[in-house]
């Protein structure tokens, strides 16, 4: 991956995320001119860069969301919720396209597809200024104003295929291939971006037919501009559709698909000017058909063809009919339609036989638009509509008793009430085709084409697809209400978070992480380094006996000292960030999981710029995602119960950031049902987290701490947002993994606060230095609350456990000793007292009896690696001054 | 040279990029006899094509490409 292009993935990710940001903002404040213009030049930016690469779909999807913004920017198009959405949707479009790239440095073929339909589905909102509710018509497709028309099979230009071509194409139809036909209208300019269309179009495999329009516009040849184009190129292909995807993935904008059904082919072709043929003969064939009498009809039509010119029309007609009983021995109305058309010498209107075949073509905004038509018809609507239909097809299918002069009336009578049903269920396409049957049914004075085409129009009109698409309809209108509450009440403060990380990007440089961890390593071998000095000094003065010499090191290492604690200040400083980083993230996230669960949240941030620690931010981000999502899961109610409840329906998500001293306080607060602790006590007995004495005495608080027990869950049934096992117990080993502690209070009906503690920064650890067995540990000062002396005449034995009275409260003692598996007893001084470290371990004290105190240093932890690393009793190691090794315990997994 | 104006003939030498479209057209309309050869032509640029199709020269030889031919054959005819 070159340089170029993993500039504009990492600049990319920073505008789409800022894309993202712009549209929460514009769903609280949809006026802001500022930010639409900010948005605008965002979509614009990342466009113009990805037009760089060779990534045709995401350039096209970023074309036409600059589009929409463009015209949303300038007033033509207002912005609406549907509008974000679309936008949203677009925008992860693009973000999987990168993550593709970043994988394969390429994207593939399959994404056209998508891209045109989130390309299309853009456009519809360009040319539908107040958005959802205004149903577009099935043609409105536009680019540059011009009203591209959805062609249907049956309004394609004649071909004037040469008729084995023809029965080529219609046998391939049959056999289930598809034959496409296909219309490029190149952009005039593209000549000037470098494409060649005829070229493109050569590449086009199977062309069964080709045809090249020029549409010149100027009146003399002086005035023709030969760099503009105005071709278009139309052809048939049976040619895959993943080929031509993957062939016409820069321009699908201009290219026009037609499916054409195997029936379009069937045209026969020559002179009909020429005599009809005998109509005894005619009547002879048809007996011989409507009898079934398949052979003695193919070898009457042979023998009258080898009688008659094979350019006549009727003889092309009759090579028709038996290559349909050949290809399509079972379908009977196609070849007595075409038997009966020998009458006529007329090709059949196919089209009054079949719907119209029209295939989403490719740049036409068929699907969505329909729906939209299509859902408005209620289902009262649709009931009494089917129920017509039914009974038309019964009239028709009566016997004609009384003669001919009533059958005429009840098909002009069936005829309109046919027209008026489809009009009623905005179908009035079909109108035309209705009439053709009619007209036809009438000079036949049969019934029969008017079947005919009711069967196969019913079989075509997909009537529960209908259904089930009003219903969808219905609850997407529910779910967009409920969402534009939501998001509309969603806020954030637009002061701190207005785009901070990108207006201030002349200013930034972007530093590979690795490096500053680099630097930060240095920093702290020099911060070791440097404490060398004094010991020097020491020695200088004690073996050496320089006195002088001694106090110029010290002198030299107060300088040395100064320059490196604020290097190591500046470097903390560089590496931290702000938690924005998390929470920018949570408003589309809190706005899909609320819109998913039908509830209605107003989220509100507090103290984005806070900072802390790379590392720190980066550790909490999981657990704080899972956090959030069970507050929405299981803390907030519907709200139905809400407002039953007493509360508003809207429920309340706080996250709220703030610093204490050197620690990040991080609080996540809901006003939802809280946490019933009686349910916790019995699902804690059921799973066995508790034994039955303790089910009895547990308090409260101390039952609601338990939803951080290993194996925890109350979620009976696994749904997709919590239940999966992974509970707060992994939240809260994450939480600890960086030194931070976890705590909830919860009451009932009111709702929850859980609060994440972490130190602002990981770099450099406090530690008291302790001696025990000749050897000296550390133990992290946040751990540490007193050091007592206790004398030994304090500690009493229960239950073979040493505790003492401190304060009036009873605090187990436990010797390090014992704890690192020597035998050795603890030292006490000349006072027969021993050294106690009162240590806090999940909110109890806890008294660890050592040999001795030393003094508190600051130094840089190393977690250890390999062999080393699977010791739970030590956070890790560090160099002390004089070179040594301090081995740092944690006493959380010790005791 | 892409294309090689004769006295009464353009004749068309393998690839025919966008550049001569131009200079088609100008020579076809000073030479409205003209006749153009194929025989040696495997692709037209479309911005030439569309001269030719504009003008409809008369076919000195038609290219050996044969998918060409039947391309051009469907333009120009």
């Amino acid at each position: 991956m070159n340089n170029l292009l993993e500039q504009f993935l990492s600049e990319a990710r920073d505008f789409l995320q800022g894309i993202a940001e712009k549209l929460m903002q514009l769903e609280n404040e949809p006026n802001s001119t500022e930010l639409m213009v900010e948005l605008f030049r965002f979509v614009h930016t990342l466009k113009g860069n990805s037009g760089l690469f060779d990534f045709p779909e995401m350039t096209r999807v970023l074309h036409a969301s600059e589009d929409l913004m463009d015209a949303v920017r300038n007033g033509r198009v207002s912005y609406s919720q549907t509008l974000a959405d679309q936008l949203l949707e677009a925008m992860d479009f693009v973000s999987a396209l990168m993550d593709e790239i970043e994988l394969t440095g390429k994207t593939g073929s399959n994404h056209v597809g998508t891209s045109t339909e989130l390309t299309n589905a853009l456009r519809a909102l360009l040319n539908a200024p107040s958005a959802v509710h205004v149903p577009v018509a099935i043609e409105t497709y536009t680019e540059d104003g011009l009203a591209v028309k959805a062609i249907s099979w049956s309004e394609l230009p004649p071909m004037d295929l040469p008729e084995s071509t023809a029965m080529g194409l219609h046998r391939c139809a049959v056999d289930g291939e598809t034959v496409l036909w296909l219309q490029y209208t190149p952009e005039p300019e593209c000549f000037f971006k470098g494409e060649d269309p005829f070229f493109l179009i050569r590449q086009i495999p199977d062309v069964a037919w080709r045809h090249i329009i020029l549409n010149n516009t100027a009146s003399t040849l002086a005035e023709m501009d030969v760099f503009s184009s105005q071709l278009v190129f139309q052809l048939l292909t049976i040619a895959s559709t993943e080929e031509l995807d993957d062939l016409l993935r820069y321009v699908p904008d201009q290219i026009h698909r037609v499916k054409v059904p195997a029936l379009a082919f069937v045209k026969p072709t020559g002179n009909s000017d020429d005599v009809a043929l005998d109509e005894d003969f005619i009547i002879n064939i048809l007996e011989f058909f409507d009898n079934d009498e398949i052979e003695t009809l193919t070898n009457t039509i042979n023998t009258m063809l080898e009688l008659s010119s094979p350019e006549l029309w009727s003889s092309s007609a009759l090579r028709w009919i038996l290559h349909l009983i050949e290809t399509e021995p079972d379908n009977k109305p196609v070849q007595r339609t075409l038997l009966e058309a020998l009458r006529t010498q007329k090709t059949p209107d196919w089209s009054a036989l079949t719907l119209p075949d029209v295939e989403p073509t490719q740049n036409v905004v068929a699907s969505p638009v329909v729906s939209v038509n299509i859902s408005e018809i209620s289902d009262t609507l649709l009931v009494y509509f089917n129920e017509v239909i039914e009974a038309q097809k019964e009239i028709l299918s009566l016997p004609a008793s009384s003669g001919g002069a009533w059958s005429a009336g009840r098909l002009k009578a069936v005829g309109a009430t046919l027209i008026g049903c489809y009009r009623a269920v905005q179908r009035a396409n079909e109108v035309e085709h209705i009439e053709d049957a009619l007209k036809l049914a009438l000079t036949e004075n049969s019934p029969t084409p008017l079947l005919i085409w009711l069967d196969n129009s019913l079989l075509d009109t997909h009537e529960p697809v209908l259904v089930e698409d009003h219903e969808q309809h219905e609850e997407h209108l529910v779910a967009n209400h409920l969402a534009a509450q939501t998001d509309a009440k969603s806020s954030r403060r637009p002061e701190e978070i207005g785009g901070a990380n990108i207006v201030a990007a002349s200013k930034t440089l972007k530093v590979d992480q690795d490096k500053i961890d680099r630097l930060m390593n240095l920093i702290g071998e020099m911060v070791v380094a440097k404490n060398a000095l004094p010991y020097l000094a020491n020695r200088a003065e004690t073996v050496f006996g320089v006195r002088e010499l001694s106090r110029e090191i010290k002198a030299q290492y107060a300088v040395i000292n100064r320059v490196a604690e604020e290097m190591q200040d500046t470097i903390m400083q560089v590496r931290m960030m702000p938690v924005s980083f998390i929470f920018q993230r949570f408003p589309r996230m809190v706005r899909d999981i609320s819109r998913k669960l039908g509830k209605e949240v107003e989220l509100v941030l507090e103290g984005e710029a806070t900072e802390a620690d790379k590392n720190i931010i980066e550790a909490l981000s999981d657990p704080l995602i899972h956090i959030v999502r069970n507050s929405l899961d299981h803390g907030l109610e519907m709200p139905e119960a809400r407002l039953a409840a007493g509360k508003f329906a809207t429920g309340k998500l706080l996250i709220r950031a703030s610093q204490e001293s050197d620690r990040v306080l991080i609080e996540i607060i809901d006003d939802g049902k809280g946490i019933d602790p009686d349910v916790i006590k019995q699902k804690a007995y059921e799973k066995g987290l508790i034994d039955e004495s303790t089910l009895e005495r547990i308090s409260d608080q101390d039952a609601v701490n338990l939803v951080f027990a290993a194996g925890f869950s109350t979620a009976d049934v696994i749904s997709d947002l919590s239940g999966r096992g992974v509970g707060m117990d992994v939240v809260r080993s994450a939480v600890e993994k960086v030194n931070g502690t976890v705590g909830i209070e919860s009451e009932r009906g009111k709702g929850t606060r859980l609060f994440l503690s972490l130190p602002l920064s990981m770099a450099v650890t406090n530690v008291m230095i302790i001696e025990s067995n000749t050897q000296i540990f550390g133990v992290p000062m946040d751990m540490v609350v007193e050091t007592v002396r206790v004398p030994r005449a304090h500690i009493r034995t229960i239950k073979q456990k040493q505790t003492t009275v401190l304060r009036g409260r009873i605090v187990p003692l436990l010797s390090l000793n014992d704890l690192l598996a020597k035998s050795e007893p603890q030292l006490p001084n000349e006072d027969d007292e021993f050294a106690t470290l009162i240590v806090r371990v999940h909110g109890e004290h806890v008294g660890i009896l050592v040999d001795d105190f030393r003094e508190t240093v600051d130094i840089i932890l190393k977690p250890m690696t390999g062999i080393l690393g699977g010791l739970p009793g030590y956070s890790g190691a560090a160099l002390l001054g004089d070179g040594s090794v301090l081995m740092v315990l944690n006493p959380r997994e010790l005791i | 040279m892409a294309i090689e104006y004769k006295k009464s003939q353009a004749i068309f030498n393998e690839f025919i990029g966008v550049e001569e479209a131009e200079a088609l057209l100008e020579w076809l309309q000073k030479n409205p006899k003209g006749k153009v050869n194929f025989a040696e032509c495997t692709h037209i640029h479309a911005s030439s094509l569309q001269v030719l199709m504009a003008i409809k020269p008369p076919i000195a030889a038609e290219p050996n490409d044969a998918d060409l031919a039947v391309w051009l054959n469907i333009a120009l005819k």
